[in-house]
């Protein structure tokens, strides 16, 4: 039977290059990414150490037409792994490459992949937050009882991670923004 | 044309460029692919989310069509719009071009 680890890690909706990043120093220590499951437990096992480059796609058509987008990628040599959370799991051998492979070629896409990412799973981040973190927040400051203190804290805590998601976001869109050439 | 595809496509990308320029004959993205390398001598290498993204944004655009679908992979053709707009590109190429041999040539 083959050997098996399993590993807890977060990524935040922004970080999906770092995930990649994750998943190919894995492979290159022997350990050959298989799944990941809800809230995030990635599923390896023992492999020969190899230099593999991850790549995650987010491309909500794509998913709407599976067969022609994986087709695609598989015709590119990259190996469809799975999907989680809109996200799509792909992986090359870097001895499969002419060079430096990824999936996107240009700055200009992977700022699109970017807003396709804000777009759906950012907006309705929003939402919930101006919706319903903001008015509990402020009804718990109006009404101050010893027994909402902890509730006070927990919430400030959700929002620091909020803007902390955020102000990394708009770091990235505005590092791409300035590579593209418009 | 209106002035939201000329603002999004002159100048366009690499990637748009070739689409278009491969596309005066029926294709698949991944028959762009090989072209493309084969043409330039593996210096441009096509990648599959960036040909994927291209082509459905295109469709949308107008320049290009959907023509039929082969074993999984979508087939398309450049469309009058797409002409019109890759002959602006390559005028714009050209005076590049002739720029370049002005000042340096």
């Amino acid at each position: 039977m083959k050997q098996t680890k399993k590993e807890f890690r977060i990524f935040l909706i922004t970080d999906y290059e770092k995930e990649g990043e994750y998943l190919s120093l894995r492979h290159s220590q022997g350990w050959k990414f298989v799944k990941v499951v809800f809230p995030g437990i990635y599923y390896f096992e023992k492999c020969t150490p190899e230099d593999v480059v991850y790549q995650l796609d987010y491309n909500q058509d794509g998913l709407s037409n599976k067969d022609e987008y994986v087709q695609l990628f598989q015709d590119c040599g990259w190996e469809y792994l799975m999907d989680f959370f809109g996200y799509s799991y792909f992986r090359k051998s870097r001895a499969a490459m002419d060079g430096d492979e990824q999936i996107f070629c240009d700055e200009e896409s992977r700022l699109e992949m970017l807003q396709r990412v804000f777009q759906g799973r950012m907006l309705p981040l929003c939402i919930i937050l101006f919706g319903v973190f903001i008015p509990q927040l402020l009804s718990v400051i109006g009404e101050p009882r010893n027994d909402m203190t902890i509730i006070l804290i927990l919430y400030s805590i959700l929002f620091l991670i909020y803007l902390f998601v955020f102000v990394t976001f708009a770091v990235r869109y505005r590092q791409l923004k300035s590579h593209s050439k418009r | 044309m209106d002035a939201h595809i000329k603002k999004v496509y002159v100048p366009m990308t690499e990637t748009s460029f070739y689409i278009l320029l491969c596309l005066r004959e029926d294709m698949h993205g991944y028959g762009i692919v090989q072209k493309v390398e084969k043409l330039t001598d593996k210096n441009v290498i096509l990648s599959p989310g960036t040909m994927y993204g291209s082509l459905g944004k295109m469709e949308k655009d107008g320049l290009i069509r959907f023509v039929r679908e082969d074993e999984k992979r979508k087939i398309y053709h450049i469309t009058e719009l797409g002409q019109e707009v890759l002959a602006l590109e390559i005028r714009r190429i050209k005076r590049l071009y002739r720029n370049v041999e002005e000042v340096l040539g």
